[in-house]
């Protein structure tokens, strides 16, 4: 548990004290809010109103887009933050910590907790936009919303962890990372519905976490029930698996899977790796 | 005196290469134990075997009574390990990078304060430790980890090359440190360095060539073994001097290396008297020394340790 808490808070302790880097990760979520909030708002409600006439005004795009980017900022910064391990390696401090008695689980879930509180942290710092978006969530819904961010940031770190036991060089990481990030969060709902997908596409929606996250997220912070049935399947927020809906209960269970098994891989690497 | 670590047959093979062919040795506790050996004689591979970070092929390793193979928890809680590189967190200040130490070593928490507190008197960086380490000097960062070192009360300190890259000054400075430590706290250390003249303040040591330890033993009992004294001469014709020593005189052994003329001796004191005297070339320079631990590397593994 001590070691646990310790990896976290050097993390923690690290990301606060690096000013560049907190600021540089809000430029790419603000640019999204402007070129799809601002400038595509307008274009996607037009198209998206034809299936529904009449019932148009109740589909607000910021609206729809604005969770879909708070959980492509938990992506990317859970993601980058696993870059800690590379650095470790590289400047010699992972020889300090694997040489310690600490165990290999403690290791890996101190990177996923330290990852995981700090996407929170800059997603949470996004809610500050939401009133020069025009939007009103209610407060309960973002309070409600906060611990599924942490769990999803826990669970894309997870992601970053397994590249990180992999690949050598910070440069080399960053690279991998945008080539995956990028279709993670085009093909997750973040960004436009994802319910027409051919098929081979599909099957990617289907097992990418973040659709499940961006999903979750959206039907914590959308009003869902005061929208029509059509809105709501536009918005593409019933995802069937199987031919069946899932519940926001198995979307949960999910993405603790998926956490879970990807805290076990990178504790088998962390073992495996010997300074 | 008890041995605090106890290596047996101990073996590691890399696909075909044999880089540890089955060495036996025990470091007794509160000794300095120094392991010498020229660049890939697999002393690297050897120390991370001991230290858990490398498995073993075949053999067996008991530290402090735990087993290295099976016991990893309690045999990593029982040692110290001051890298060759360097392995602080740059970005903090030295006191947390001493903070964290403590939480991964499980020191008592209402122990923590007072122990980084003494760990860095010991190494004279009292005033500097809300200092970031990105800021320290390189003498200050070896010093540091030094500290870091002995936080957790460890059994066995390794200090793998600790002096490297450091200037003549602050490795003496850290030999003083060392020193000192091994006094007060009575801390087996084990040590590896590529400046044989440190190697000097080992109780004893070991030379590893090829995956073997050729020889373990004292520094004096070393050089004794040697034997003798060495004479290092230059002459104003060397060529024409070597050959009068060698028809007229009784050494051990001669030879001649750049433009100085060695030889080895039994007693330097009944012969240099005499060797001058019969000498008809004048003699330019004239050095009489004991063998040192460079000249047993030397005799033991045909190289210098450095090539």
């Amino acid at each position: 548990m001590e070691g646990i808490i310790a990896i976290w808070q050097r993390d923690l302790t690290k990301f606060f004290r690096d000013r560049a880097r907190l600021l540089g990760s809000f430029s790419m979520p603000i640019l999204f809010l402007l070129i799809f909030g601002g400038g595509l708002s307008g274009t996607m409600e037009t198209m998206m109103s034809g299936g529904f006439g009449e019932e148009s005004s109740g589909f607000n795009y910021v609206e729809f887009v604005f969770p879909g980017i708070v959980a492509m900022t938990l992506l990317m910064t859970a993601i980058f933050s696993a870059m800690s391990v590379i650095e470790d390696k590289n400047y010699g401090y992972m020889k300090e910590i694997l040489v310690s008695p600490i165990s290999r689980v403690s290791i890996a879930v101190g990177k996923m907790l330290g990852a995981a509180t700090v996407s929170t942290i800059q997603g949470v710092i996004l809610f500050l936009l939401i009133p020069f978006l025009g939007l009103s969530y209610s407060i309960i819904s973002l309070i409600q919303v906060i611990p599924f961010m942490f769990l999803l940031g826990a669970a894309l770190s997870g992601v970053g962890l397994l590249f990180a036991s992999m690949i050598k060089s910070t440069q080399g990481f960053q690279l991998i990372v945008q080539i995956i990030v990028m279709p993670m969060i085009f093909l997750s709902g973040a960004l436009f519905p994802v319910s027409n997908m051919p098929g081979w596409l599909d099957v990617i929606v289907k097992l990418n976490p973040v659709t499940y996250g961006v999903d979750v997220m959206k039907k914590i912070m959308i009003d869902v029930d005061s929208l029509s049935q059509t809105v709501q399947e536009t918005m593409g927020l019933h995802i069937t698996v199987f031919g069946r809906t899932v519940s926001v209960f198995e979307e949960i269970l999910f993405i603790l899977a998926f956490a879970v098994v990807f805290v076990a891989i990178a504790t088998i690497s962390f073992k495996r790796a010997h300074a | 005196m008890n041995s605090i670590i106890s290596v047996k047959d101990l073996t590691k093979t890399y696909k075909k290469v044999d880089a540890v062919k089955g060495i036996t040795f025990d470091v007794k506790e509160g000794e300095i134990f120094g392991f010498l050996g020229p660049n890939g004689a697999g002393k690297s591979t050897t120390i991370n075997m001991i230290c858990t970070m490398l498995k073993p092929t075949s053999g067996e390793i008991i530290i402090n009574d735990y087993d290295a193979k099976k016991q990893k928890d309690d045999v990593r809680a029982s040692i110290g390990i001051i890298f060759q590189e360097n392995t602080l967190d740059e970005k903090l200040t030295a006191n947390e990078n001493l903070k964290l130490h403590c939480r991964f070593y499980n020191v008592p928490k209402n122990k923590r304060d007072q122990r980084i507190q003494e760990v860095l008197e010991i190494v004279d960086l009292f005033d500097e430790q809300n200092q970031r380490v990105e800021e320290y000097s390189g003498g200050m960062k070896r010093r540091l980890e030094i500290a870091r070192g002995l936080l957790h009360y460890p059994k066995v300190l390794f200090l793998d090359e600790p002096t490297v890259g450091l200037d003549p000054n602050t490795r003496a400075h850290l030999w003083e440190y060392i020193l000192k430590l091994k006094e007060k706290e009575g801390i087996t250390m084990f040590l590896t360095t590529h400046y044989l003249d440190e190697a000097e303040i080992s109780d004893r040591v070991a030379i590893m060539d090829q995956g073997e330890i050729i020889a373990i033993d004292s520094p004096t009992a070393l050089k004794d073994q040697l034997g003798g004294d060495i004479i290092e001469l230059s002459t104003e014709d060397n060529e024409a001097a070597l050959k009068e020593i060698e028809d007229k005189m009784e050494t051990v052994e001669v030879k001649v290396e750049d433009d100085t003329i060695h030889l080895k001796v039994e007693s330097s004191d009944a012969f240099i008297s005499s060797f001058i005297k019969t000498l008809e070339i004048p003699i330019t320079k004239l050095n009489i020394r004991k063998p040192t631990l460079n000249d047993v590397f030397l005799a033991f593994t045909g190289r210098k340790i450095k090539e």
